[in-house]
């Protein structure tokens, strides 16, 4: 399997004070892997350094081996995809511009190409119906499938994911990891920040802990989520194990 | 009688209006322009520029139009000769391009965070994305605002007779002195004419703002 985003030695420090401590991490082709981890722990710190949202102090990034620099960013995020906490679709677009602004202004696609290709996307995450709505006439979770169709529509190599759900009423992040499912099926690389359990034990090759800055263990769901090598995971886990239990 | 008196003097009167709707024009377009690349500036740009960005508003905010006016026109005629009308275009367009930077910043500033790093994310330019994401939501902000601005500076215009531009508020003085008195009629139709004016302007805004509304973004008057 190929190496398609490679992750080497992240360091990130606010003022004196560092949340990445060296965090390197690999996704071959193909691979979904979730990212678990207490709260301001670094998580999303991490996804924003990988595509230099948040430049890194230290450390170095590469998509298919071409290694991130300030020169080919805008390039490079074109194949390096991020679906955000609070959805971030654009409020004056429809979601059919949402999804098409990408393929149409960014990669320079014909209208009638882009328009094409959001329909599909758009398809694929069930919001054929409500292309010609704005964000704020659809519910979370439809924003938050949109923008994943507004993602997926830039032919992205690799999806970061930062905590999908967690913006969501409990009953609307089903349909949310149910399309998250169905791309991990269907081959898509992705870096999933995310407390679904069922999600990471259905669909995620590795489950990656991070506390503190640091990556504590990586290994797959079954592992983690059974018989983790740290005391910290184990901790953890039970800790949103019982929240889940409330 | 007056009404004869009026009706002669209505050319005169027209006449202002126009030259006073050119004012209006010329120093609210001067405002829109350097007014948006100053918030910009100021909202992007580096410390230095917002600075100088803050300095040149309070400066032109904290002084009176007539004093502006006035130094604009007697200030640069020590230098180069200057038309009355390119003077008071001037002064009242810096005047409201300190006003309109006001306006636009704070509608920048409105728009979410992540709207810009959504756009930066997909692997949209820095330049790009301000125009085609910030710009288009701030504009739906500020238009509310932008409509007093354009009833402030309509009245403003009535100032420039300070430095002899012969707009509305001058010609009415004109008539006044040329037939003896009459104050309160002439002044009365001057002001009904700066009345509708005002109005309708509103009215267009008003239209504009409603074709630009989408949902999310509907307007937030009582
Ligand atoms: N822009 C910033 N300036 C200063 N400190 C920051 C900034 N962004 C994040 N931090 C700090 O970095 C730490 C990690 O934050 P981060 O958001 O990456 O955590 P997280 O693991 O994503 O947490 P959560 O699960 O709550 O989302 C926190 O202590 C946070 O306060
Ligand atoms: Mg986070």
């Amino acid at each position: 399997m190929s190496t398609v985003l490679r992750v080497e030695s992240i360091v990130k420090r606010y003022s004196d004070h560092a949340v990445l401590n060296g965090v390197s991490l690999e996704l071959a082709r193909g691979e979904a892997k979730v990212i678990m981890g207490p709260s301001g722990t670094g998580k999303s710190t991490l996804l924003r350094c990988i595509n230099h949202l948040t430049p890194p102090d230290e450390g170095r990034v590469f998509l298919e081996g071409e290694e991130l620099t300030s020169e080919n960013i805008n390039k490079i995020r074109q194949r390096l995809a991020f679906v955000f906490q609070d959805f971030n679709l654009f409020l004056h677009l429809t979601v059919l511009d949402n999804v098409r602004i990408g393929p149409r202004r960014i990669l320079g696609q014909s209208k009638e190409e882009a328009t094409e290709r959001a329909l599909t996307e758009l398809r694929r995450v069930g919001l054929e119906d409500r292309a010609n709505y704005y964000p704020a006439q659809l519910s979370g979770g439809q924003q938050q499938r949109a923008s994943i169709a507004r993602a997926l529509a830039m032919d992205p190599k690799v999806i970061l994911f930062d905590e999908p759900t967690s913006a969501l009423d409990p009953e609307l992040t089903g349909e949310v990891v149910a399309v998250m499912k169905q791309l991990a099926s269907e081959g898509m690389t992705m870096l999933v920040v995310s407390h679904e359990v069922a999600f990471a034990r259905s669909a995620a090759d590795k489950i990656i802990f991070m506390e503190g800055g640091y990556i504590v263990e990586e290994a797959t769901p079954e592992v983690i989520l059974r018989n983790p090598r740290s005391d910290r995971t184990r901790g953890f886990l039970k800790a949103i194990g019982e929240q889940e239990a409330v | 009688m007056i009404w004869n008196t009026l009706y002669d003097n209505l050319p005169y009167l027209l006449h202002g209006t126009w030259i006073a709707l050119q004012l209006l024009a010329g120093l609210l377009a001067i405002g829109l322009v350097l007014g948006l690349a100053l918030a910009l500036v100021e909202v992007y740009g580096g410390r230095l520029a917002r600075v100088c960005g803050i300095v040149f508003e309070r400066v032109f905010r904290g002084i009176p139009a007539v004093v502006l006016l006035l130094l604009s026109y007697y200030g640069v005629s020590d230098f180069i000769e200057i038309p009355p009308f390119l003077a008071a275009v001037l002064a009242l367009g810096l005047r409201s391009t300190a006003y309109q930077s006001q306006i636009f910043r704070g509608a920048i500033q409105a728009v979410p965070v992540g709207q810009m790093m959504a756009a930066r994310a997909l692997g949209m330019g820095r330049v790009e994305a301000i125009f085609r994401i910030v710009i288009p939501q701030a504009m739906r902000h500020a238009i509310g605002p932008w409509t007093n601005e354009f009833s402030s500076e309509l009245k403003a215009t009535s100032l420039a007779y300070v430095i002899g531009v012969i707009e509305l508020t001058r010609q009415a003085k004109y008539i006044i002195s040329s037939t003896q008195g009459n104050i309160l009629i002439v002044f009365g139709v001057v002001a009904i004419i700066y009345f509708i004016i005002n109005r309708l302007g509103n009215i267009a805004l008003y239209r504009l703002e409603a074709r630009m509304t989408v949902p999310g973004f509907e307007r937030r008057r009582a």
